[in-house]
């Protein structure tokens, strides 16, 4: 594991200052991310002809649409993992406004889509207007919850827990609300990561199970309240009961999944994508790979994201601060839960949400806010502490009696995938 | 596990990695789930997937072309022509009105019916248009419109345009042959079609990356060569237009038969339609071939077949004479002649065909019943025409659609022996020209009936010909003394009769003659119409022996004076001049 080979801290650093402890980052999430868009860019490359074909543009349309997507996801990582982590928590309200924008324009601007408004075109692109919203609130999240807990107001219901389901009550009009964007896969996204950041912010237990009380019971109500939501579920929870209409992306996933095989059909032999499977380069991608690869391939890529999930999650441990664990977390909730809930309904164990999957989907929106969100926790990993951090208060400065002080440690610090301790 | 202190339900780095652990859980979920799917379940979804994606495609086969003669060499009459149909699939076509208007300039028409094909609900395959030119596809493919396209399809095509239609038959949109030849020999002609399984896109589009694929290329059907010669069969086309406009009649056939081998020389009706076309009749008789489809009582033309009958059971010969009373009263029926004939007399069975009397073929009638008509007349005269001389069944002549006619059950019924009486001089029976063509061919021949046959051979593709040699279905119709017989009554008939015919002067070095009918037409509800006849002929030309056989039919003509000598007879004698002048009939030596 010498990727992540080290850099001996400085010693007079002063405990506030993390930009002072900065040393080599974790490779392993360039590495990752890389190797997934790789394959998401092979896979929309060998289905590209077909999918051109039944469109009627050229050939190459969606293998160049997602070469330029991940360029531009290159430089959005470049450009995140430049910006001192610090100056995020100052571009909130900018990111705030944006989002609004985003979110007007699309209603005022955008395309409609099975009744819903979710892109807006921008020269020959087509923007998604709710990852810039994911981005958005992982950054405001961090910031809120972590000012927050420097005030130790986290067990405020007023302060904390409020504000909260305010935001909730936002996304729920704007993101779920069938009239607008209608998209409850991502607000699935957006609730995970208000949880998972919430969780690891030691937001009492109480009052997440509070926070999922109610999203629960808003789930319901939304499902209940859309139509084709309805049949979701039903296909979701029957989908071989009625493959030509409401299960037929559902029973064409299983079935792609299902004809891979152990080995899978090989790269140029997936048959699904030629018109069987909708949206088989977007939110169906992974039972396309899963058709051409197999079991052995899909095992892979499932261990490649655990594994990377896994770097997240030492960067979440190993944070110098909480603000920066609080924006790994939001992270990985993000990555994590989209992934989930995208495979999931590729394979019969979710209902089926419009949701792209992390990195290999096509799709330039998602690529290019996902590799900024890794690049921070790049960013972040420049500045993780040798072990574990416990105590929060501790690496903040603050006084709290009886845990491990690292600086005691004569040892340098390693970013390091093996537990020392 | 560093210890903690915190005051809340978990600590930070236990609730990482308690969702962590929630995390692994549900990835090993999902791999466990895969492995069910992709491994234990494999052979479910590829069965599943190849249900939907691996379709059997039949490539249809080239159709065999069909020529005829042209005296010594062989020429086209149908061919094929690659034409392309315009289809669209309506799923993908979002601007209707667009789409319309854009293929309405290349391909005319109208663009509110464009609109409606285009907006046709549930179906993924409207054809918009069909033979279409391939500039116009071209043109069609160029616009590039999703969910519109253009395919090939072979079409039938008509050098020689409208001639011999009827005979010919045409194919339809499914590739069947309909009607005439292109009907009877559809198995020869339509080849065998090649398969193409192959995995396919939700299109139906097969793709060239699957390596499973397929393919048993198809076989062009036969190439058949009729025995019809295109210059004979134009004459004749010709001919029969010509003298059913002068006898005024709308309707009519006429057909030229070898009568040394059966084979078929030229045939055809009139009205008839052109086969580039057929898709546009409105009228679907039109399409049969009446000559051959179309069975009629004959009339008179029934007479030589009669008195070939009696001389052949030894009963009379050319010059036995009878005393003819000029009329018979047979179950309370009158048979009656016709009145130039006169009253009664004796005559001869020559007389009985050169003045065609009724009552001479019902006396002919009577010596097979030893001098009434009786059961033992019936069995006799029976047994020679449905027996000997095949009438009442198919001949087996390669045509759609081909008449039986009807012989009355000499047994069953009533009146027997007044229908009996009627059929020997060929009413209350029906037959068609083409059956009583090659009757007479083997009354003349010799007594050889031959099957009569339009098909002179069939070539595979692969160039292997299989000759269609003549077929003699009965060997022994009438003895050859008795067929020599019946030559001299018909040729002595014919010396007397031959200015009625519209042949002025004889050409004694040829062997010719001929007989007319002039058929009551009988109504539907019973009894015959008392001023419509058909006109009928059978004649005969060669010169040491019979070569050619022609029959002639008239549907009602309008021209005064009987039907067979006024309106047939002239058609015949045109046919007979013809062959005679244009086809090398060998005079005597």
């Amino acid at each position: 594991m010498n990727v992540m080979s080290n850099r001996p801290r400085r010693s007079s650093v002063s405990p506030s200052n993390i930009s002072k402890r900065r040393h080599k980052p974790d490779y392993w999430l360039i590495i990752f991310p890389s190797a997934l868009l790789v394959v998401g860019l092979i896979v929309v490359y060998s289905i590209s002809p077909g999918l051109a074909a039944q469109k009627g543009v050229t050939e190459n349309y969606y293998a160049s649409k997602q070469l330029i997507a991940v360029l531009l996801g290159i430089t959005s990582f470049i450009i995140a993992s430049q910006i001192p982590i610090q100056k995020w928590k100052n571009y909130r309200r900018t990111l705030i406004i944006l989002s609004v924008v985003a979110s007007l324009a699309v209603l005022l601007f955008g395309d409609k889509v099975n009744g819903a408004y979710r892109w807006i075109q921008i020269g020959g692109f087509s923007f998604q207007a709710v990852e810039l919203i994911k981005f958005t609130i992982l950054i405001w999240l961090a910031s809120f919850l972590y000012d927050r807990w420097q005030n130790g107001e986290i067990n405020n219901s007023n302060k904390t827990l409020k504000p909260l389901l305010l935001l909730l009550l936002i996304v729920t009009l704007v993101v779920a609300n069938p009239k607008i964007q209608s998209d409850l896969g991502s607000t699935g996204v957006i609730v995970a990561m208000m949880a998972g950041m919430s969780f690891v912010a030691c937001l009492p237990f109480k009052r997440i199970m509070l926070i999922a009380l109610i999203v629960i019971t808003g789930t319901t109500i939304l499902v209940a309240s859309s139509s084709y939501r309805r049949d979701r579920l039903q296909t979701f929870i029957q989908p071989q009961r009625d493959c030509q209409n409401t299960g037929y992306q559902s029973c064409q996933a299983l079935i792609a999944v299902g004809s891979g095989g152990l080995f899978g059909k090989g790269l140029a032999h997936s048959v699904q994508a030629y018109g069987y499977l909708p949206e088989a380069a977007n939110d169906s991608i992974f039972a396309i790979y899963a058709e051409k690869f197999g079991f052995i391939g899909v095992s892979v890529i499932m261990i490649a994201f655990a594994v990377f999930f896994t770097r997240i999650k030492y960067v979440i441990e190993r944070a110098p601060d909480v603000y920066t664990r609080l924006i790994a977390a939001g992270v990985l909730a993000w990555l994590s839960t989209q992934a989930i809930i995208n495979i999931g309904a590729m394979i019969g164990l979710l209902p089926l949400k419009g949701i792209t999957l992390p990195f290999i989907s096509y799709g330039g929106t998602s690529i290019i806010f996902v590799m900024a969100a890794i690049g921070i926790v790049f960013n972040i990993s420049r500045y993780t502490t040798y072990t574990a951090n416990t105590d929060l208060e501790k690496i903040e400065g603050k006084k709290i009696e009886g845990s491990t002080d690292r600086r005691r440690d004569r040892r340098t610090y390693y970013a390091t995938t093996s537990r020392r301790t | 596990m560093i210890s903690e202190k915190n005051n809340s339900f978990m600590g930070p780095l236990s609730r990482i990695r308690f969702w962590y652990a929630i995390l692994l859980i549900v990835i090993a979920v999902f791999l466990v789930r895969l492995f069910y799917l992709q491994v234990i379940r494999h052979d479910y979804y590829e069965s599943s997937a190849l249900s939907s994606q691996l379709k059997e495609y039949e490539i249809p086969a080239k159709r065999g072309v069909i020529e005829v003669h042209s005296g010594d060499t062989i020429v086209p009459i149908v061919l094929n022509e690659t034409k392309y149909t315009l289809f669209a699939d309506p799923k993908y076509i979002k601007n209707i009105d667009q789409v319309a208007e854009e293929l309405q300039k290349v391909i005319g028409g109208d663009t509110s019916e464009l609109k409606n094909k285009i907006s046709t609900p549930d179906t993924r395959y409207v054809v918009l248009a069909k033979r279409l030119d391939k500039e116009t596809s071209e043109k069609i493919n160029n616009l590039d419109i999703k969910g519109v396209g253009t395919r090939e399809t072979d079409y039938r095509t008509y050098p020689q345009g409208q001639l011999a239609a009827q005979l010919l038959g045409f194919v339809n949109d499914e590739a069947e042959g309909k009607y005439g030849v292109e009907q009877a020999l559809n198995n020869e002609l339509k080849g065998k079609p090649g398969l193409l399984k192959a995995i396919t896109d939700a299109q139906g589009v097969p793709l060239a990356s699957q390596k499973d694929n397929v393919l048993v290329e198809s076989s062009e059907g036969n190439r058949v060569v009729l025995t019809i010669d295109i210059g004979l069969q134009q004459q004749l086309e010709d001919l029969l237009k010509k003298g059913l406009d002068n006898a005024q009649s709308s309707s009519g056939g006429a057909l030229i038969m070898d009568a040394r081998t059966g084979e078929i020389k030229a045939m055809a009706n009139f009205p008839t339609y052109d086969p580039s076309k057929y898709n546009q009749v409105e009228d679907a008789s039109l399409f049969t071939n009446p000559v051959v489809s179309a069975p009629l009582e004959v009339g008179s033309i029934m007479k030589p077949l009669t008195t070939a009958a009696a001389i052949n059971q030894g009963l009379v010969d050319r010059n036995s004479s009878y005393f003819d009373p000029g009329y018979f009263v047979i179950d309370d029926a009158k048979i009656t002649n016709i009145e130039e004939v006169g009253g009664a007399a004796t005559k001869t069975v020559q007389d009985i065909i050169q003045q065609s009397l009724n009552t001479g073929a019902t006396w002919l009638l009577m010596q097979m019943g030893g001098g009434q008509v009786n059961e033992k007349a019936r069995n006799i005269w029976y047994d020679y025409m449905t027996n000997h001389y095949r009438l009442g069944k198919q001949t087996g002549i390669e045509q759609g659609y081909e008449a039986e006619g009807s012989i009355p059950d000499p047994n069953d019924g009533f009146g027997l022996n007044i229908q009996y009486a009627n059929s020997s001089f060929g009413q209350g029976m029906t037959a068609t020209p083409l059956q009583m063509a090659a009757a007479f061919a083997s009354v003349l021949n010799g007594g050889k009936y031959y099957k009569p046959t339009i098909v002179d051979k069939l070539v595979s593709s692969d160039g292997a010909v299989d000759d269609k040699l003549p077929v003699v279905l009965n060997e022994n119709v009438i003895s050859e003394q008795t067929s020599k017989e019946l030559r001299d009554i018909l040729e002595y008939a014919f010396s007397k009769n031959h200015t009625f015919y519209g042949m002025p002067n004889l050409r004694p070095q040829y062997l010719m003659g001929g007989k007319t009918g002039t058929a009551q037409i009988p109504k539907p509800g019973g009894g015959y119409y008392d001023d419509k006849y058909n006109g009928t002929f059978l004649g005969f030309v060669g010169g040491n022996q019979v070569e050619y056989v022609v029959a002639v039919r008239v549907d009602e003509p309008k021209i005064g004076g009987y039907a067979g000598s006024r309106a047939a007879a002239p058609i015949a004698m045109g046919l007979l001049n013809t062959l005679i002048d244009n086809y090398g009939v060998t005079p005597r030596n």
